[in-house]
């Protein structure tokens, strides 16, 4: 199989991309732990960077066809820790989302279980070769997609079990899922959650923040959303420069180097870091998709764009969310809040795209 | 059928990726004002900075008035997570009694208080171990108190400030404006739990204006203690000290008795009567004092001399009437200066009626009376003047020896000056500098011809020879003085007639040719058996001159000669007494009063005596005068040749023997 291996082929673009957006998180990090007691998280960031570089590596290095293959083992793993996770799980804000490793590493495992979920709806998908997605199918799949969810919804953690939900319904969407289904399915969503928030009052809406996601918002529900709306709109179009942004250097930022980065980002760089930034995350994932258009077979489609959807949704549900669009549900910025676990998966997910890509020529 | 799915799926995420863009845009770019300013209200507040208030000085630049940082510990009791801590914490650090501050929190927080002062004026110290401690519920004011490091010294000149420091009295009232200077502002940045990061000076604070007082700290402190101790000796309730320079109005101490202190906030139990200056708000019926005006008058408007002689009717005079006598005894014939001498009051009368109405009401007002001299001191009393129509036959004779009018100590200091000076009226001045700029001084005004001056320090001399009211008391030793005494007895408005207890006053100056000194000394209240006017006040006048000499290093004019020691002379000439009663028949109650023998004093020189060096070394020299306690300034070198004073005499205290060496 190594042989068809080669550095040239190698989506050289979309590995730069991401490690340019990951060069501006670590010079963010810094900027927003200055004086911080985490003011060691840029160094650290770096060192994860390494380490997904390596991962992606790794994952490279193997046919997703045989990384396919063991799909089920990957799930009763995935379950099977998430169930430890709430067991022996650190508890931090509320929530029980982390194992502790050890010298002061935690992994995040809902941010691992993202990726099998991509390569689960993949495979499911793939072995259906049928030209529509049909109910019973669909109710097979969501069950499977359903466990790990609810177990991180549990944790609780909303933000990240809204992401295999994302995962699944692009999966499903592009495996031709029948148009009443969607509809119904797409009214839903787009209306009971976005439409409704809209329609509710300050306090409810602060109610259904809390009830949705309690561990997130212990000082009241709006806190967080208005802080980090005041320091995007004080950002004003060229910022107030590296390690200048009161907001974030007088800690009225929440949690800036992680889930609020990208509102530490506005207020520093301004508009235009604003564009910069999320032009690199539109084209990094018009890369994905390219690379789905041009995966060999319809499982390296849907993995591209499970990908594609797992980092799109990543963006604009964290973006929606420090604009203050959206309830604060606490998922990252990919290759740019600070985390081990959430550069390493983002990271993965990046190998399995140019995994995909290698392997396009075959025969 | 999947390219149109993927279609669908991106117009789906544009529309999404569109809303957020359109959000950011509205936030970054149309309502960046606004954010911007919501960011500031958030992180920046504006903190006043307190400017400090201005020192004052006295002339020689020792601080009479100062502001000090304070620290006021406060608390929200609503905020205090544990009382019982709380009040263990205070009592440990502020030294405060647990049970009772821990009652009182209890209390505050009972009554739903959100503001609690644990200690005001903490030590710093103290405010720094809680700074230490970090709690944030413990809330540390800076603020600024007066002090006044002297404590009651010049108590009625410096005033007082309220609970702001505004000045409230004194020169802190009159001035505040310039002492106040303006507080500055800062915008500080705090983090999210209002803690202080940065902090960026908006407007510097305008410190207020340091004054240096013409006051001399020494001279106001020897007027104090001599005055104080007068009034309690001879029992007056109140009295003051003016000691002015006559050439430039400098007001050099300004006592005020009863006195108290203003570091302490005035209370119920205060004595109403301490916080007056009396000096400058309280007018009293001058008395004989003002024979100098009556004397002045005549001099220049009619062809009286000093030596003119004058009726004195044998101790009364009758007019409209109405017969008035002399305090004691009475006099036949006799000069103008022995008048002012023996203060004559039918003297003064016909004097006063020779120069009459006009002239003398308008020499009243060229002596400064009736208008206030300005010093910068709130409430002065222009004393009491009625204008011409209102006067009464019995006017005229009634002012020529000081009664129907009323002046203050500062307005007798001002017109003492203008004969002390050569004839200009020179106004008061408490203010030398203000922030380190000299005031201009004030051109002053001619009031009488300079050899009418001349004349009447002449005759003012006259009243401190022998034979003299203010003989011996108020004679100094090296130095010539001029004076008037003088002693009111007090009106009793309610009674409607003059009282049992009298006004002394004593105005004098020295040296007598070129005066630098005006000293005025009034004793108000005391009792007729201890003594009046120039007994009572003139001894002050003595001790108060001879420091104010002293200090100001006046070169003597007179040989240092003991005075010659003092027959037992005519008492009644020093019971200057203006007499009352001047529309009663009734005898004057003085005139049966008990004489009281005034005691010779032992004039023996006190002292050691100064030893002859002449001939010995240096070291000879200063080992036997450090045996001996006695100050020796050495000059040059070799063995001592010349001494001052000369071996034998007497070395009188504080003076010092200069010893000149030479091969």
């Amino acid at each position: 199989m190594t042989r068809y291996l080669s550095a040239r082929d190698l989506d050289w673009s979309l590995l730069l991309i991401a490690l340019a957006l990951c060069g501006i998180g670590v010079l963010q990090i810094y900027s927003a732990t200055l004086d911080s007691p985490y003011h060691s998280a840029w160094w650290r960031q770096i060192l994860y960077v390494a380490g997904g570089l390596l991962l992606m590596w790794l994952v490279l290095a193997v046919d997703y066809h045989a990384l396919l293959h063991y799909v089920p083992s990957y799930y009763i793993v995935s379950v099977v820790a998430l169930v430890v996770t709430y067991v022996v799980g650190q508890t931090a804000f509320g929530s029980r989302r982390w194992i502790p490793l050890g010298g002061g590493l935690h992994l995040q495992v809902s941010e691992f279980v993202k990726l099998m979920i991509i390569l689960l709806v993949a495979r499911y998908l793939a072995e259906i070769k049928t030209e529509t997605l049909e109910i019973r199918e669909m109710t097979i799949l969501s069950s499977l997609v359903l466990v790990p969810t609810l177990l991180v919804l549990k944790q609780p953690d909303l933000g990240t079990s809204l992401t295999y939900i994302a995962i699944l319904m692009v999966g499903a969407f592009l495996a031709g899922l029948r148009r009443k289904y969607v509809v119904v399915i797409a009214v839903v969503t787009m209306l009971v959650l976005p439409v409704g928030w809209y329609f509710l009052k300050d306090f409810q809406r602060a109610r259904l923040v809390s009830f949705l996601d309690p561990d997130r918002d212990p000082q009241g529900a709006g806190y967080q959303l208005i802080q980090s709306q005041i320091a995007v709109g004080a950002g004003g179009m060229f910022g107030k420069g590296v390690t200048k942004g009161t907001q974030t250097q007088l800690r009225f930022l929440p949690v800036s180097q992680k889930d609020f980065i990208f509102a530490s980002l506005a207020e520093e760089h301004g508009f235009v870091g604003v564009v910069i930034v999320l032009s690199l995350f539109f084209v990094m994932i018009m890369r994905i998709v390219q690379n789905a258009q041009t995966a060999p077979d319809p499982v390296g489609m849907y993995i591209c764009m499970g990908v594609a959807s797992l980092l799109l949704f990543h963006v604009l549900v964290n973006v929606g969310m420090v604009a203050g669009l959206m309830p604060v549900t606490g998922i990252p910025l990919p290759f740019f809040s600070a985390g081990g676990s959430s550069i390493w998966s983002s990271f993965l997910a990046l190998g399995l795209v140019n995994n995909v890509r290698l392997r396009r020529f075959v025969n | 059928m999947l390219e149109r799915r993927l279609k669908w799926l991106a117009g789906l995420i544009l529309i999404w990726g569109g809303v957020i863009l359109c959000k950011l845009v509205s936030l970054q770019v149309v309502h960046h004002r606004q954010y911007a300013g919501l960011a500031r209200a958030r992180q920046e507040q504006v903190v006043k900075i307190l400017a400090p208030r201005g020192t004052i000085l006295d002339r020689t630049g020792a601080p009479l008035a100062m502001s000090v940082p304070t620290q006021s510990i406060l608390v929200n009791p609503q905020k205090v997570p544990d009382l019982g801590v709380a009040a263990d914490i205070f009592s440990m650090v502020l030294r405060m009694d647990r049970a009772d501050l821990y009652a009182r929190l209890e209390a505050a927080r009972q009554d739903g208080r959100g503001y609690f002062v644990v200690k005001k004026k903490a030590a710093w110290e103290e405010a720094q171990r809680l700074r230490g401690m970090d709690f944030d519920w413990i809330q540390i004011d800076s603020g600024s108190e007066r002090h006044y490091p002297n404590g009651p010294l010049a108590a009625h000149i410096l005033g007082g400030v309220d609970f702001a420091e505004k000045g409230n009295s004194g020169i802190e009232k009159v001035l505040q404006a310039e002492l106040e200077g303006a507080a500055g502002e800062e915008r500080v940045l705090t983090d999210v739990k209002g803690r202080g990061i940065d902090a960026l000076v908006e407007s510097e604070p305008k410190p207020g204006a340091a004054l240096t007082l013409t006051i001399d700290e020494r001279l106001q402190f020897v007027a104090e203690r001599e005055l104080a101790a007068a009034a309690e000796a001879k029992g007056a309730h109140c009295g003051s000290v003016v000691v002015m320079n006559p050439r430039n109005g400098e007001i050099l101490a300004l006592a005020s008795y009863p006195s108290y202190d203003p570091n302490r906030p005035p209370d119920g139990t205060d004595n109403p009567e301490a916080r007056l200056n009396h000096a400058s708000s309280v007018p009293f019926e001058p008395g004989s004092v003002f024979k100098v005006v009556t004397l002045a008058a005549a001099l220049e408007t009619t062809q009286l001399r000093p030596e003119s002689m004058i009726d004195c009717g044998r101790g009364s005079i009758t007019l409209f009437g109405r017969t008035i006598h002399e305090a004691h005894g009475g006099y036949g014939v006799m000069s103008m200066a022995d008048v002012l001498k023996h203060s004559s009051n039918v003297g003064a009368i016909r004097i006063g009626m020779t120069v009459g109405e006009a002239h003398m009401h308008e020499y009243v007002r060229r002596f400064g009376f009736g208008e206030r001299t300005g010093v910068p001191l709130p409430a002065e009393s222009r004393g009491r003047l009625r204008s011409l129509e209102r006067w009464s036959k019995l006017s005229l004779p009634s002012i020529s020896i000081g009664q129907e009018v009323s002046v203050t100590a500062l307005q007798l200091a001002q017109a003492a000056s203008i004969v002390a000076n050569g004839g200009l009226l020179v106004r008061p001045r408490l203010v030398l500098k203000k922030g380190g700029q000299a005031l201009p001084v004030p051109a002053p005004v001619r009031a009488i011809k300079p050899e009418t001056a001349m004349t009447m320090r002449q005759m003012m001399e006259g009243v401190v020879l022998p034979g003299g009211t203010g003989y011996p008391e108020a004679r100094l030793e090296g130095y010539s003085v001029a004076g008037k005494t003088g002693s009111a007895q007090i009106y009793d408005v309610a009674a409607k007639r003059y009282t049992h207890n009298y006004n002394g006053t004593f105005i004098g100056f020295a040296p007598l040719n070129n005066p630098s000194i005006v000293v005025v000394v009034t004793l108000n209240g005391t009792h007729g058996n201890l003594g009046f006017g120039g007994r009572a006040a003139a001894p002050v006048f003595h001790a108060v001159a001879t420091e104010a000499l002293r200090v100001l290093d006046v070169p003597k004019d007179l040989p240092e000669a003991p005075p010659p020691p003092v027959v037992a002379g005519n008492a009644a000439d020093k019971d200057d007494l203006a007499i009352a009663d001047l529309g009663s028949r009734e005898p004057n109650i003085l005139e049966e009063s008990d004489e009281e023998t005034p005691v010779a004093k032992a004039t023996a020189p006190a002292g050691p005596r100064v030893p002859d060096f002449k001939g010995k070394t240096m070291r000879a020299v200063l080992a036997e005068a450090a045996e001996k306690g006695l100050p020796v300034i050495p000059d040059g070198s070799g063995v001592a040749r010349l001494q001052r004073p000369p071996a034998g005499s007497v070395l009188r205290q504080g003076e010092r023997i200069r010893v000149r060496f030479s091969r």
